[in-house]
């Protein structure tokens, strides 16, 4: 960390110092109601469709049926006649730059040249009536030269058919991470398992599909788009139009869930809506429906993983060797970075002393990546964590007790060689789950065949690292306002798609202003917020929380300074709570926390503040693959109980005991939700949930044959144990924690299958017939 | 542009004239399978002929010789009923895990059947509960076993202008016991992979005759003869219904879709044959 910053931020981090030690919260910590379940119960939350503006216009998109080729024309065809047929927009109607790509600039908004993919959007037809718009899309005439096609990632790798002539090469990003000599000590190694392992899709199945309303007015846009940065969503959007970016105005409405996949497609459906009210000079809302958001949006990345690990027997690991191949489908979109984390959390949370991890990003003619609750982790804990089973199963120990010869604690170095200083929870953590679930008892009981059916109990772990890798630099921010009758209003750019973090920010401002959370007025996830970063990696509440817990603090002081002088006492003896300002050593001198905002308005105390943040990294050498990946990581362990149907292969997950290390826990109520959530997607993604591609044409775009778990699939999930490992730089040491206890799911549950039936699922996902398949196989017959 | 024309009827009559002028109008009832289809662009319909409204069509009663069942009865409807449940098991047991609820409050069970997927999962309780279901058309109408009523994925034997109206279910015997099973890929809500249904009457202590039914594994929901034969006159056991449902491949014919491969379909037959025949029996009390 640069000695500048720490002068720099000398304030913040005094402030976050002091709340980390503080010992007695009144509202962090609580399950505060969340703010916006009562208009969501009355059904007066408005979701982007809910908007209803003057002259409003209906687009939708039109898609290529062919997943690799040259465009030759695309033409309204018989739609123009149409009496709502009101504009067809293409490539050649973007008047500024035609890109979208997130990291590399491969990604138009709408098809230029070429199609690379089944279902990419080559057009947009807007219309008068919605319905219309349905209709008059399937009239459009896009005439498309094929070209032949490469869909299986290890074929693209051959370069035979080129996707991006501009990139040259399918593979088009490698990584790496690692130290020692994992080669040498594998040979050295008393135990050696090596397992190549296959992911596909998963889709965020969002209960909301997307959609973007655009608003010209005078040159300017204004976006209500459901996007989880709306500062990217802004500036992709200005990028496209060719204007400032303060010509363009983007407002979160209610969101009905985005799990990262409105990271990517809010500001992709920002830049194609923006487009087309740019060229009409009416209001378009855009919205995909629900097999254009299968055919169409971005999805988990479909991953090959080639794991190799060693342990000596006396049970230590001594290196793990990885190559990890991620198909990005047609654009590399947040494929760079999705692997990158792949590569990088590759050893598990382990203390490895060698380890050689590798990546390639490969395009194919498919439907492209995203970020996903994962974000690339849950492809590579699968491989880690069945590594794991089969190691200890090798060498005759338990494979808990295996976890923890290995864990990671305070003082371990990571596999990129990063010394974890503290917070480091996981082996408590693990110990108390295998406590909770009764495991060695279960693990000696179960595996039996009784009447068809078998029982098994499985453990999996992951370790995640929050916010951005590397030196990608990372910031927080948020804005307070205090009115002069004492209301309070936050503005931040962490934007709520159902994770609760707005209600987690304004308990962090109420607990900082001693205020009730009624008294707040939260505006969030509009780019008229200061830039807070994205909502993604977990970060919403830890670091939003941060900015807004230094902002309200800032303020507080203002206060404390004010009271203190009414009160002749020192700053630090003025306490706020309850509504009320006073001093702690004669309670008796108090005043209404309105007087008190009254006296700095007229005492020349400013009543607002910033809660800037800029987040202190260490050094990551990229051409050694070491240094600090994360300034923190979360940790979760996972122990689920299965019961295999073995005459069907159906298997069922019957309870789950989860253990969370994400710091302190603002709201249990709503981390139970997150955690709860999680396990049922992350028990989709290992036994439901596939994506069926033929010639790179999606089979399955909708709910008829594309799986997520019901209500009836959900197993009995104990309440979540939590070791609060607190972390400096977070809110009173809150680290994320809404992706965590998804990464281990899909393990946890092979591992109970291995131990239920003896098969070593290596695939996800594992539905029941690839069970019952593998069962059969093994078992002869 | 295609204009859809959109017809509704509260009187059998009315309907059937209409059907036998406009021939090729499609017919709604619920709309759960017909709507989805126009949706996907399967079907493109230039008239439909909403039936839903025609009330004699709705509802279950028992009857001298079992019970009726107006084609227009929603699952729901039937899965909600005392009577079917004591009359009708299998096909009670069917309409307890049918789709979603919304659906089951929308879909009939006469749509269930003219609809004619492989996977109609009313079918297979029909075909073992030996039903015939009776048709009207403009001056006539028939009555014809159950079995004989589909003729392939999506197909009936429903001629133009006709319409199914009632479906009857003789009622069963004292010895008798009926079972209904089937394989979905999760818990619920969920298409059946396979779906089975038996039924059987004991005589003395042997099997006096059996039916066996499945859906999802044929172009139509099949009888399982082979099964059947392997059984009749026999006295059960564990060895002879295991070996019996074996040859259920002999009567099956599945395909490999984006739900299942044809060899899983075969293998989950097996064992859901098995399973029902156990089940059928064991209610029977043998």
């Amino acid at each position: 960390m640069s000695s500048s910053l720490i002068e720099v931020q000398r304030e913040e981090f005094s402030i976050l110092d002091s709340w980390l030690k503080a010992r007695e919260f009144i509202v962090v910590g609580k399950s505060v109601r969340r703010v916006d379940s009562l208009e969501k119960v009355l059904g007066r939350a408005r979701y982007v469709e809910d908007y209803l503006v003057e002259g409003m216009t209906y687009a939708r998109i039109v898609k290529s049926s062919v997943p690799h080729g040259l465009i030759e024309s695309i033409s309204p065809g018989e739609a123009s006649s149409h009496p709502d047929f009101i504009d067809l927009i293409t490539a050649e109607d973007v008047p500024g730059q035609n890109q979208v790509g997130y990291y590399i600039s491969d990604q138009p908004a709408l098809a230029e040249g070429k199609v690379r993919f089944h279902g990419e959007p080559v057009a947009l037809v807007v219309a008068r009536k919605p319905e219309s718009a349905e209709l008059l899309r399937s009239m459009v005439e896009v005439r498309v030269k094929p070209l032949p096609a490469v869909f299986d990632p290890l074929e693209a790798m051959k370069d035979q058919v080129i996707i991006h002539e501009e990139v040259g090469s399918n593979v088009v990003i490698k990584t790496h991470i690692g130290k020692g000599d994992a080669e040498k000590a594998l040979e050295e190694s008393d135990y050696v398992v090596e397992n190549e392992y296959r992911m596909g899709y998963q889709d965020h199945a969002y209960i909301e599909p997307e959609g973007v309303l655009a608003i010209p007015k005078d040159g300017e846009y204004t976006v209500i788009a459901p996007a989880q940065y709306p500062h990217l969503a802004q500036l992709i959007s200005a990028r496209v139009l060719g204007v400032p970016q303060s010509k363009v105005r983007v407002i979160q409405p209610m969101i009905g869930g985005a799990f990262g996949g409105k990271d990517d497609m809010g500001p992709i459906l920002a830049a194609q809506a923006v487009v087309a009210a740019h060229k009409t000079g009416k209001p378009v809302l855009l919205t995909y429906s629900r097999e254009d958001s299968f055919t169409s949006h971005c999805k988990r990345d479909p991953a090959i993983i080639y794991y190799k690990s060693g342990a000596s027997k006396e049970g230590r690991l001594t290196a793990v060797q990885v190559r990890i191949i991620f198909d990005a489908g047609a654009y590399a979109n947040r494929g760079p970075f999705t692997l990158w984390r792949a590569t990088a959390h590759a050893s598990g949370p382990y203390e490895v002393p060698n380890v050689d991890s590798r990546g390639f990003l490969v395009y194919t003619n498919k439907v492209y990546q995203g970020s996903f609750r994962g974000f690339g982790n849950p492809q590579v804990q699968f491989a880690a964590e069945r590594q794991m089973d089969e190691l200890a199963e090798k060498l005759g120990i338990d494979p808990l007790e295996f976890r923890l010869m290995n864990i990671l604690k305070p003082g371990s170095r990571t596999c990129t060689n990063q010394l974890l200083d503290h917070s480091v929870g996981i082996g408590e953590a693990l110990r108390r789950v295998a406590e909770a679930s009764g495991w060695r008892e279960k693990r000696r009981r179960y595996g039996r065949i009784e009447n068809g059916k078998a029982r098994g109990i499985g453990v999996a772990c992951a370790w995640h690292g929050i916010s951005t890798s590397r030196g990608v630099p990372d910031w927080c921010n948020a804005y307070i306002n205090v009115a002069k009758d004492g209301s309070v209003s936050v503005y931040t750019g962490i934007v709520e798609f159902g994770q609760g973090s707005h209600t987690g920010i304004l308990q962090i401002v109420s607990e900082a202003l001693g205020i009730p959370v009624e008294k707040i007025n939260l505006i969030g996830g509009t780019s008229d917020a200061p830039d807070t970063g994205a909502t993604h990696g977990s970060r919403g509440l830890s670091f939003g929380g941060t900015a807004a817990l230094i902002a309200a603090t800032k303020i507080r002081k203002a206060v404390q300074r004010v009271a203190a002088r009414s009160f002749g006492c020192s700053p630090d003896d003025v306490e706020l709570r309850d509504g009320w300002v006073y001093c702690r050593r004669d309670p008796e001198k108090r005043m209404r926390w309105e007087e008190a905002v009254k006296a700095c308005y007229l005492q020349g105390e400013e009543m607002s503040a910033t809660g800037y943040f800029f987040m202190p990294k260490e050094r990551f050498d990229e051409k050694k693959g070491q240094g600090q990946a994360y300034v923190v990581f979360s940790y979760m362990a996972i122990i689920t109980e299965v019961e295999v149907d073995v005459e069907t292969g159906l298997t069922r997950v019957l309870k789950v005991w989860p253990a969370l290390c994400a710091g302190r826990i603002i709201n249990p109520e709503l981390a139970k939700g997150q955690v709860d959530g999680a396990i049922l997607q992350g028990l989709g993604y290992m036994l439901l949930e596939e994506i069926k591609v033929e010639d790179g044409r999606i089979l399955n775009p909708a709910f008829t044959d594309y799986l997520v778990p019901t209500i009836m699939d959900l197993p009995e999930i104990m309440d979540p144990i939590y070791v609060e490992d607190y972390f400096k730089y977070g809110p009173m040491g809150a680290k994320g924690l809404a992706e965590m206890a998804l990464i281990p799911m899909a393990p946890a549950i092979g591992n109970a299958i291995k131990h239920a039936v003896g098969v070593s699922p290596r695939e996800v996902p594992y539905p029941a017939e690839k069970l019952y398949m593998d069962l059969r196989r093994v078992r002869g017959g | 542009m295609s204009m859809l024309e959109y017809r509704r009827f509260s009187s059998l009559e009315d309907a059937l004239r209409f059907l036998s002028e406009r021939p090729d109008a499609k017919i709604v009832a619920g709309g759960t399978d017909l709507v989805v289809q126009m949706r996907m662009g399967k079907l493109k319909p230039s008239t439909v002929a909403d039936i839903r409204g025609i009330m004699e069509l709705r509802g279950i009663r028992e009857s001298d010789e079992g019970l009726e069942i107006g084609a227009l009865t929603t699952i729901e409807e039937i899965r909600e009923s005392s009577l079917v449940e004591r009359l009708a098991p299998p096909l009670w047991e069917a309409a307890q895990e049918f789709a979603t609820w919304q659906i089951r409050n929308m879909g009939t069970i006469g749509g269930n059947l003219c609809n004619a997927s492989p996977a109609a999962d009313t079918a297979p309780p029909l075909m073992v509960l030996g039903a015939r279901v009776r048709t009207a058309r403009l001056g006539g109408g028939r009555t014809i076993p159950i079995e004989e009523f589909f003729r392939g994925p999506g197909e009936t034997i429903l001629e133009k202008g006709e319409l199914l109206t009632h479906v009857h279910i003789p009622r069963p015997g004292d010895s008798e016991g009926h079972a209904f099973q089937r394989l979905g890929r999760r818990v619920a809500h969920i298409l059946s992979i396979v779906s089975a249904a038996a039924a059987v009457g004991v005589e003395d202590g042997r099997i006096g005759w059996v039916r066996v039914a499945l859906g999802s594994v044929a172009p139509t929901p099949v009888r399982a003869r082979t099964v059947e034969r392997e059984l009749t006159g026999k006295t059960p056991s564990r060895d002879l219904i295991k070996s019996a449902s074996e040859k259920v491949l002999n009567d099956i014919k599945p395909i490999s879709d984006v739900r299942a491969s044809a060899e899983y379909r075969r293998a989950m037959s097996v064992v859901l044959v098995r399973r029902v025949l156990e089940k059928a029996l064991r209610r029977a009390g043998a």
